[in-house]
């Protein structure tokens, strides 16, 4: 338990790694060019790694809707901003607002699907971003 | 404590609001996906034809490289970091952590972490220190998110 717990605190740890790795990347290049490199990058290693444990195609991935494989470029584009705006408002501030609209979303597109969920606590948690973000807003310089 | 370096402009604000509205989009995709397949494909597929959206997209919009200098070979690396959290959290969301513990533990070492880096201007990115109201913000923020986490998805 302890061990997996170390895992996802770490798996959170290299999620903002490769923020600023990107972020260091667009620096040199631009946003595109880091978004482009991450994902050749990450796929070389993703077929490798797959290559040796086996199962790549197992399941029915064929079956699943139409939809479902819009992800990479979305991605793309989700990349490319995290790499252009974490070295303009810092990797904390970059960090925090991109969890705040994750969040908030999240909520609207379950609302949306029609996910089973607590009213109340959907409602007090939108609060309490949105009262984070208007903090973050106000009062500077 | 000192306000932060910059004041945030509107646009890097809704800029990364609105990407976390997109991962929130690749995170129903990709999840969809990892239904169908097994995880390995799930994040195989968007590496791949996140590759060709980008090329595509770097064909079309020809941005201009900021230095001509070629940066050192480790900032090629961050692909690789990002592959292995999605075989991390993998193995702990069959743990008795669970979706909800695993996102928030998540949440939890992408904050400090980041805070870390940006008091120490790690990996050459500019040095910042994060001022009281930005600890505010982010202790409402991650308060509402750990709602939504472990309360919001509950009938």
């Amino acid at each position: 338990m302890i061990g997996f717990a170390a895992l996802a605190i770490l798996a959170g740890v290299l999620v903002s790694l490769s923020r600023q790795i990107n972020g260091r990347l667009a620096l040199s290049t631009s946003a595109m060019e880091s978004s482009f490199w991450n994902h050749i990058v990450g796929l070389g290693f993703i077929t490798v790694v797959a290559a040796l444990a086996g199962g790549l195609f197992a399941g029915s991935p064929a079956q699943a809707p139409w939809w479902a494989y819009l992800g990479g470029p979305v991605g793309v584009i989700f990349i490319a901003a995290g790499s252009w705006l974490i070295a303009r408002i810092g990797a904390a501030q970059t960090a925090l607002l991109i969890i705040a609209g994750q969040m908030v979303f999240g909520v609207l597109l379950d609302m949306w699907l029609g996910a089973p969920g607590n009213l109340w606590a959907r409602i007090t948690g939108v609060a309490l971003i949105l009262a984070g973000m208007w903090v973050s807003r106000t009062g500077r310089d | 404590m000192p306000q932060s370096a910059q004041p945030t402009h509107l646009i890097h604000f809704a800029a990364a609001f609105g990407a976390g509205g997109l991962l929130s989009l690749m995170v129903l995709f990709n999840g969809t996906l990892a239904a169908y397949g097994s995880l390995f494909f799930a994040s195989w597929v968007p590496h791949l034809t996140g590759t060709v959206a980008a090329l595509l997209l770097l064909a079309i919009m020809r941005p201009k490289r900021a230095k001509a200098a070629r940066p050192p070979l480790w900032v090629y690396l961050g692909g690789v970091s990002g592959a292995v959290t999605v075989m991390l959290t993998s193995a702990t969301l069959n743990s008795a952590l669970a979706l909800s513990g695993t996102i928030a533990l998540g949440l939890a070492g992408q904050m400090v972490f980041c805070l870390f880096a940006d008091i120490r201007g790690l990996f050459g990115l500019p040095q910042r220190t994060p001022g009281a109201r930005d600890y505010l913000a982010l202790s409402l923020i991650i308060a509402g998110s750990l709602v939504l986490i472990f309360f919001g998805s509950t009938p």
